[in-house]
């Protein structure tokens, strides 16, 4: 899972989001439920309390203690009903204290005194050591005659203790459980809505010059990614419509520029075969129609890059072995690098098979030998090499040369550049040699890459896909 | 529309020429002429194509991009009527499938805009001998002789040991004697269009073939011409 995907992202917002609203719901309700539960619990004792101080303890004096002993057994029985009740004396001795409660859920015995300072009508929880806590409502009542009793009524808090205690174990169970299917449905939820996305973005990266007349898909919804892919798409036809100019341009400048290049070889193709022409006129003649041939070459190789462009070089594919295609070629041109003393060595192991248009594919292996014996000092060594990885056939053409310079690196495949205007002298040299490599390689479904190092050399590798089994 | 009529002399191949454009069509009919070719020319295709079936032609040079009757049709409408005459197409149009095209309709030869006219009329000779006897198998320009045969070269009687790109260079040379051939053709012919870029491959090895044909005996036979490319012969002084 890419932890970085916008669905990933929208999934983990969503359940971080969740877990707070949900965290804050679930202490407001747990407090609520327990304050409700604790508040209606001691109002139940203190109203209690207030009736035995009121009905009993008020007339104490006059009825004597012993009989509102009697009157709290028989009228609360504190122990049936679980109750704790405690009478004492303003002097703090007790006059009654409940015995334990029938479920024995607290002993009466150890409730501590409440203490002084308390107001006339209080409440407190006592925690008692054995695990028991008595929520305990206090009244105070003044005796008619003088005497001040302290009336407590007090409850086990077990059962409310339980009870919020139980809530608590939901929440804590139902909260992650539902904030995961929250998360996981808006995982769901957002993988669905970008789903267009993923496609899109597959189509995009496929869309090259070659195929410019594709188009991305358009899911008709309505919504923000119909606008997005459209928007894309009209952007794409511009791109194609720039394309299709500069491409027309080309194709057109080059097919114009033929005949009147042919008008003006001819013409001095006659001129020079003029026996009369005095040998200097001659000579600047020759120098024009060197110049005319080069003009030549230029148009034809800008036009042969346009139609490679137009991707014209399926018209004669072929099954062809690389190894042997760079094995023959290489043989035709040695004297090129055994002219300028050159050793030129040879790697190959078994054939490697691609389908291709053969004799572009031998302008590739021409251009790069062409170029790397142009660049390399009298006394190095061109190394050819001709391999395979699982899925591509490799050429390489190494030199012991002069090198790139880094920065003219990524720029050494563009059309009429050249690394040093200077130092590609001689016929033909336009600097189209490279570039139409690479639009070859492109053709095939392939690329061209070059390392080089200023001073030791660079090295070229051509990458195409194996041919089919 | 410029109308040359064969001359009196019955021998001389007589080609027809069918180009607008008209500074080419002048161009190369002025060249065929001084190849002692007679030449008429046709500036659009319905003329090309009543001419082509009025005269007795040995040969049509034809462009495939024309004013009236594509050139394309006409080439199917003469094929159709001549099944043997040879035609050559001259054209700017230099895309593989055009040319398979024409192939397919009965074009024998294609040459694409710019050209060399030096290999428009070797083209042309190939054409116009094709059928007739082929080449002795031995030629000789002045004291060199190549056995096409056996492949061996002597001068002046000793044996020249060559390699094979260099007797492929020296064989296309005196196939044509006299004759300037462009690097553009040597290139082609000798190795192939894939090696056009590189002119000076010609160069490079027509220094080597020198250096084993002509460096060892005063005569040279092997001549640059500046501009033009290279030819072979003996006549005159080097």
């Amino acid at each position: 899972m890419n932890t970085r995907s916008i669905r990933f992202r929208l999934a983990a917002w969503h359940a971080v989001l969740l877990t707070a609203v949900f965290a804050l719901l679930g202490g407001l309700l747990y407090a609520t439920v327990k304050r409700y539960l604790d508040d209606t619990l001691l109002e139940t004792q203190a109203r209690r309390a207030r009736q035995i101080a009121g009905t009993l303890l008020a007339n104490a004096p006059r009825t004597g203690e012993a009989y509102v002993v009697r009157e709290i057994k028989a009228l609360y029985d504190p122990e049936l009903s679980d109750r704790f009740i405690r009478v004492t004396r303003g002097d703090g001795s007790v006059l009654y204290v409940s015995g334990p409660p029938n479920d024995q859920s607290f002993d009466p015995s150890r409730v501590p005194p409440a203490g002084a300072g308390h107001a006339a009508e209080f409440t407190r929880l006592e925690r008692l050591g054995d695990g028991g806590s008595v929520l305990i409502a206090a009244f105070r009542e003044e005796a008619a005659q003088g005497g001040t009793y302290l009336v407590e009524v007090g409850t086990s808090a077990g059962p409310v203790d339980r009870l919020a205690r139980h809530i608590l174990e939901l929440l804590a169970l139902g909260i992650p459980l539902v904030i995961a299917v929250a998360a996981a449905g808006g995982y769901l939820l957002a993988r669905q809505a970008l789903k267009p996305v993923e496609e899109i973005a597959w189509k995009a990266a496929i869309i090259t010059q070659h195929n410019l007349s594709e188009r991305l898909p358009v899911a008709r919804t309505g919504d923000e990614l119909e606008r997005l892919s459209s928007a894309l798409n009209l952007m794409i036809t511009r791109l194609d419509e720039a394309f299709g100019t500069s491409k027309r341009f080309v194709a057109d400048a080059s097919h114009e520029l033929r005949t009147p290049l042919t008008v003006i070889q001819g013409e001095l193709e006659n001129l020079a075969a003029d026996p009369q022409l005095p040998a200097e006129l001659r000579d600047r003649v020759g120098s024009t129609l060197e110049e005319v041939e080069r003009l030549g070459k230029i148009v034809q190789k800008l036009f042969a890059l346009s139609r490679l462009d137009a991707g014209e070089a399926q018209a004669e594919w072929v099954r062809l072995d690389l190894a042997a295609l760079v094995s023959a070629t290489a043989d035709q041109m040695l004297l090129l690098a055994e002219d300028r003393n050159i050793k030129v060595t040879r790697e190959a192991g078994e054939p490697v098979h691609v389908m291709g248009d053969r004799a572009r594919l031998k302008q590739v292996v021409v251009n790069l030998i062409d170029n790397a014996v142009k660049y390399t000092p009298p006394g190095g060594t061109v190394r050819l090499k001709v391999h395979r990885d699982s899925t591509h056939g490799i050429i390489e053409v190494a030199d012991t040369g002069v090198g790139i310079p880094p920065e003219a690196v990524p720029l050494v495949f563009e059309r009429f550049f050249r690394v040093d205007r200077e130092r590609s002298t001689g016929e033909g040299g336009a600097g189209l040699g490279l570039a139409i490599v690479k639009s070859i390689c492109a053709a095939h479904g392939g690329r061209v890459d070059v390392e080089s190092v200023v001073g030791s050399g660079s090295r070229f590798s051509v990458i195409l896909p194996l041919a089919a089994v | 529309m410029n109308l040359v009529y064969g001359s009196p002399d019955g021998n001389r191949m007589r080609i027809l020429i069918v180009e607008d454009e008209r500074k080419v069509a002048e161009m190369v009919s002025r060249g065929l002429k001084a190849e002692r070719y007679a030449v008429d020319v046709a500036d659009n295709g319905d003329t090309g194509w009543a001419m082509a079936h009025t005269y007795d032609y040995d040969l049509v040079v034809l462009d495939l991009g024309l004013p009236g009757m594509d050139g394309a049709e006409l080439l199917r409408r003469i094929r159709g009527r001549n099944s043997r005459i040879p035609i050559l197409i001259l054209t700017a149009r230099d895309a593989t499938a055009c040319k398979v095209d024409s192939f397919e309709a009965g074009a024998d030869d294609y040459l694409t805009k710019p050209f060399a006219f030096a290999e428009l009329a070797v083209r042309i000779k190939a054409l116009l001998r094709r059928g007739a006897a082929d080449q002795s198998s031995v030629i000789r320009v002045g004291d060199l002789e190549i056995n096409r045969l056996t492949q061996q070269v002597s001068r002046a009687g000793q044996r020249i040991e060559l390699t094979a790109k260099e007797y492929a260079l020296l064989d296309y040379l005196a196939t044509h004697p006299g004759r300037v051939l462009s690097r553009t053709m040597i290139v082609e012919h000798v190795w192939d269009q894939s090696f056009e870029g590189l002119t000076n491959i010609v160069d490079v090895y027509v220094r080597h073939l020198r250096s084993k044909v002509d460096d060892p005996f005063p005569v040279k036979l092997i001549r640059t011409v500046r501009g033009s490319g290279y030819r072979i012969t003996d006549e005159g002084a080097p």
